[in-house]
């Protein structure tokens, strides 16, 4: 009897971590890899200026993704977490914009000396 | 799950608590000893050793400002070198922004308050919060291992090209201010966890105290500009010790990139500063008008707003560095959004204030002084933000006394606010109400006397961080001088009156003001772990229409009363059955 | 919920009410401890994308010198340091200790993997004379009067970075160590989970700074 009294509780003080499956792990791990040689791949064809930027960054973020979700288990976390994820990326896209907006329409690039 | 949830209804009941006027057990009379203190995971002893620290550093500090200030007496050389002088204006400028001013609320007042407004035991990561003081520690020793070697003459924004170039110590304190850095970052990152984690039953975000509010707000900024700061530095380190050519112009790098890093953290950093000076000033308004502070959630939402457009102002700074004019139309046209949060949380005060019955305390003495203070200072920084008149002002002593008028005008003086209204809850003594009132009146004339003058010889063109000036300045600089004087008297006065208190004083009730807020709702000093029972929250912080036994309630029965969704029904019900209470 | 009738577990700290209160704070304070990371590397990033977007051709140049072989073996093992934390959270969440400490184990010997490739690397690029900063920089094979700066940034990024790596192969002894005093199990395994957190951060700025750094065509 108390052995299934202290599995009830168990389950109970644990009934919202999530325990990924052995099989999910290995999936988000393979197709890591597998965009990785992807993304090599892709560097070696010849894609026109601005796009490849935009294709090893897509790349990058499909990756980042899977990592931060299913990895750091933020699919299944509290949302406020996934919040504090986009807000930090957010606010270092405020960072990069804000001063791209100096560096960018500067006459002179950068003083010479 | 459902037979649990059943079981906690039934356990949860409330009674009240009255807080004991002569506590035999304080967390003073707990775990003594210099040892005990110094491993203490206490957040009460922990603010108490930021506050020692502020305030030696604050003494440091305005000891260099005077001798500046006693230099600039006469137009030429009156009794130190010039070499000297910048090294006095660098170190009173880092000192009092990295030592003084972004811990000095946070960590110290926050540190010791912010838990017993939640009704917590302590913050979310104890040991952490003491990590982050010795951190603060490490960072103040290399600062002084730079003033015992060649001190630093760059100006506490170590603006390239110069810091690289510098004969002075740039390194230790970019390495002292990088490690001080983790010291505020980790106290952010404390605070917000514990605002989310630890907040006692019935608590819900709409009955937050405000000084949590700016708590909060602060702890964002502190997240997420601080780390930014680490890098500058640290990349300026780099630069001077390898040149990296990030930076530094003769090796192709680009200053103004430096620029606007530094003050992606630098300027929110005056937020950082001021926010929590903020929540103090919305603390002791409604104590001392005995009145719910008026719109609760345009001052709690308002921090959040001057924390989030905090960020995208930040160039403002740097309207004359050569940065291109679409980014300084920009940043001029933003830097005005600042003011519509801010004024809201002046107006806002002030409706509190109408029709209250306002009780002239010291604290709100000082709150009046800050009212008058900051919005000097928040005007002459809206003047500031306007492009073409910043022009004309840029690096004139007009900016030092705008960032006086609103640093030490504000900040500051919201500090010596909290101070007073929470020292009896600190120590468990009264001060001498006389001698602070005259200490106040001493701090708000020289004040004035010291920086009123500053505006208008920054106006006539007085360059700022200057030797020598011309004869014209030379009245505008005396009366600065003898203003700074007076303000030392004044801090002279405190510091007497304090530490008599702390001695001597006379003995403290539990409530001395009358507070409905929760911290009050312990003995004063508090208990070690604040409250011997979980505090019930049934009322706003502000309800001073409400009984005072209301405000004193805590779970009958000590059950696992966190469990936010029971909690919140056995209040909801508890608030029914008081009403029925005070009507009888 | 009926914890009061039993005693506090031992890994229950005295100022939590019950293990969910403690795990998700822990939880949700490392979560803004990444904040603080994603914004620290930020910086370094935010300087790499404005000398990118003024020096387009000094970037394309100064890549060539980087190995994207090594680079990308070093994704890789990264990726599977990665999958092997999370076993362990998982082998600690089903309560198989011994489980706990081989994942441990796989993670550190990748980690360390990933720092005798990068150890390679950076041995290859000094002996060439491509140091961080002009000081040192004596490289004359890339026809760019900037390309130190290309290189300071690559140092500096990829040298916090491994910093990082140094701080979780720490980090990843010390949960070896408490794993092997069989201080986790279902019931409390916050420090696992929270390490296996850092670790799949310092797993994402690496997926980043890979083709930002070796994959300029």
């Amino acid at each position: 009897m108390i052995l299934s009294e202290d599995k009830t509780m168990s389950e109970h003080n644990h009934h919202e971590h999530h325990v990924s499956s052995v099989g999910q792990l290995w999936a988000i791990g393979i197709a890591l890899t597998l965009l990785t040689i992807l993304t090599v791949g892709l560097s070696h064809v010849e894609i026109p200026a601005p796009f490849d930027v935009v294709v090893a960054l897509t790349v990058a973020f499909v990756k980042a993704f899977l990592v931060c979700a299913f990895f750091m288990n933020l699919y299944w976390d509290t949302k406020f977490n996934s919040m504090l994820l986009i807000g930090a990326f957010a606010f270092f896209i405020l960072m990069v914009a804000v001063t791209l907006l100096d560096t960018l329409y500067r006459n002179d690039v950068v003083p010479s000396f | 799950m459902a037979t649990a949830e059943v079981s906690n209804k039934k356990t949860l009941k409330v009674q009240r608590f009255k807080p004991s006027d002569n506590p035999s057990n304080t967390y003073l009379t707990d775990e003594k000893g210099v040892w005990a203190w110094m491993t203490t995971v206490d957040h009460k002893k922990i603010g108490i050793m930021y506050l020692v620290a502020v305030a030696i550093f604050f003494a440091v500090g305005g000891a260099l400002a005077l001798l500046l200030r006693t230099e600039l007496m006469t137009p030429a050389k009156t009794f130190i070198e010039a070499d000297t002088y910048n090294q006095l204006f660098t170190l009173h400028g880092a000192i009092m922004v990295f030592f003084v001013l972004v811990p000095s609320i946070p960590a110290a007042l926050g540190n010791f308050i912010m838990p017993m407004q939640l009704g917590a035991k302590d913050v979310a990561f104890p040991k952490l919060n003491l990590a982050s003081f010795y951190i603060y520690v490490a960072g103040a020793i290399f600062t002084f291992i730079a003033l015992a070697q060649h001190g630093l003459d760059t100006g506490w924004t170590f603006y390239t090209p110069y810091s690289t170039e510098s004969s002075s110590s740039v390194i230790w304190v970019t390495m002292g201010v990088f490690i001080l850095g983790f010291s505020s970052i980790l106290t952010g990152t404390n605070f917000i966890t514990t605002i989310h984690k630890m907040r006692a039953p019935g608590i819900t975000w709409g009955k937050l105290p405000l000084n949590v509010w700016a708590l909060y707000a602060t702890s964002i900024i502190q997240v997420l500009a601080t780390p930014v700061l680490a890098i500058t530095v640290l990349l300026l380190t780099m630069e001077r010790w390898l040149g990296f050519g990030i930076f530094d112009p003769a090796l192709g790098g680009d200053p103004v990139l430096f620029q606007h890093f530094f003050w992606f953290y630098s300027h929110p950093a005056v937020y950082i500063m001021i926010v929590p000076g903020f929540g103090i000033i919305s603390e002791v308004i409604s104590t001392f008008s005995k009145k719910t502070v008026f719109g609760y959630w345009a001052i709690a939402l308002s921090s959040l707003a001057i924390a989030f457009i905090g960020f995208l102002v930040w160039g403002h700074h740097m309207f004359t560095s050569g940065q291109s004019a679409v980014a300084t139309t920009v940043f001029s046209f933003l830097t005005f959004l600042v003011g519509i949060p801010t004024g809201i949380k002046i107006f806002n005060w002030i409706a509190t204030l109408y029709k209250g019955s306002i009780k002239m305390d010291t604290p709100m003495i000082y709150v009046f002084i800050f009212l008058f203070l900051f919005s000097i200072g928040g005007f002459t920084g809206i003047m500031l933000g306007a492009l073409s008149v910043d022009i004309h002002l840029h690096d004139t002593y007009y900016v030092v006394a705008h960032f006086h008028y609103v640093m030490m005008g504000g900040t500051l003086i919201a500090l010596l606010a909290g101070l007073h209204f929470w020292w009896p809850k600190m120590t468990g003594k009264l001060y001498n109400e006389k001698l602070a009132k005259i200490a106040s009146v001493f701090i708000f004339v020289g004040f004035n006397v010291t920086f009123l003058p500053q505006f208008v010889m920054g106006a006539q063109g007085m360059p700022r961080r200057y030797y020598n000036y011309v004869d014209q300045f030379t009245a505008f600089h005396q009366t600065s001088t003898i203003g700074s004087y007076l303000l030392g008297v004044g801090f002279l006065i405190i510091l007497y009156y304090l530490m008599h208190s702390l001695f001597k004083g006379a003995k403290s009730p539990a409530n001395p003001w009358g507070s409905r807020g929760l911290e009050w709702q312990a003995t004063s000093p508090p208990d070690f772990h604040n409250f011997d029972h979980t505090p019930v929250v049934i009322h706003g912080p502000y309800d001073y229409h409400q009984p005072m036994e209301e405000f004193q309630l805590g779970l009958a029965v000590d059950t696992n009363g966190h469990d936010s969704e029971t909690a919140k029904e056995v209040v909801d019900k508890e608030r029914e059955q008081w009403k029925n209470y005070s009507l009888g | 919920m009926s914890n009061h009738s039993q005693a506090h577990p031992a890994h229950l700290q005295h100022h939590f009410v019950d293990s969910d209160q403690q795990f998700d704070a822990a939880k949700m304070g490392m979560w803004v401890f990444i904040v603080n990371e994603i914004l620290f590397f930020g910086g370094l990033f935010c300087a790499y994308i404005v000398f990118r977007a003024w020096y387009p051709d000094l970037f394309t140049m100064a890549a060539t010198k980087l190995d994207t072989t090594m680079g990308a073996i070093n994704t890789v093992v990264l990726i599977g340091s990665s999958l092997s934390v999370a076993m362990a959270i998982r082998a600690a969440q089903l309560n198989k200790t011994k489980w706990i400490k081989i994942n441990l184990l796989i993670t550190i010997t990748l980690a360390c993997v990933f720092l005798v490739i990068k150890y390679f690397e950076y041995s290859h690029k000094m002996h060439d004379g491509i140091f961080p900063g002009a000081t040192l920089y004596t490289y004359e094979g890339i026809d760019h009067p900037l390309a130190h700066v290309f290189f300071s940034i690559y140092y500096v990024m990829t040298g916090i970075h491994a910093i990082h790596i140094i701080v979780g192969i720490g980090l990843m002894i010390w949960i070896y160590i408490r794993a092997k005093r069989n201080e986790f199990g279902s019931e409390y395994y916050t420090p696992v989970e929270m390490v296996g957190l850092y670790w799949h951060l310092v797993d994402v700025i690496w997926i980043f700074l890979f083709p930002l750094l070796y994959l300029i065509e």
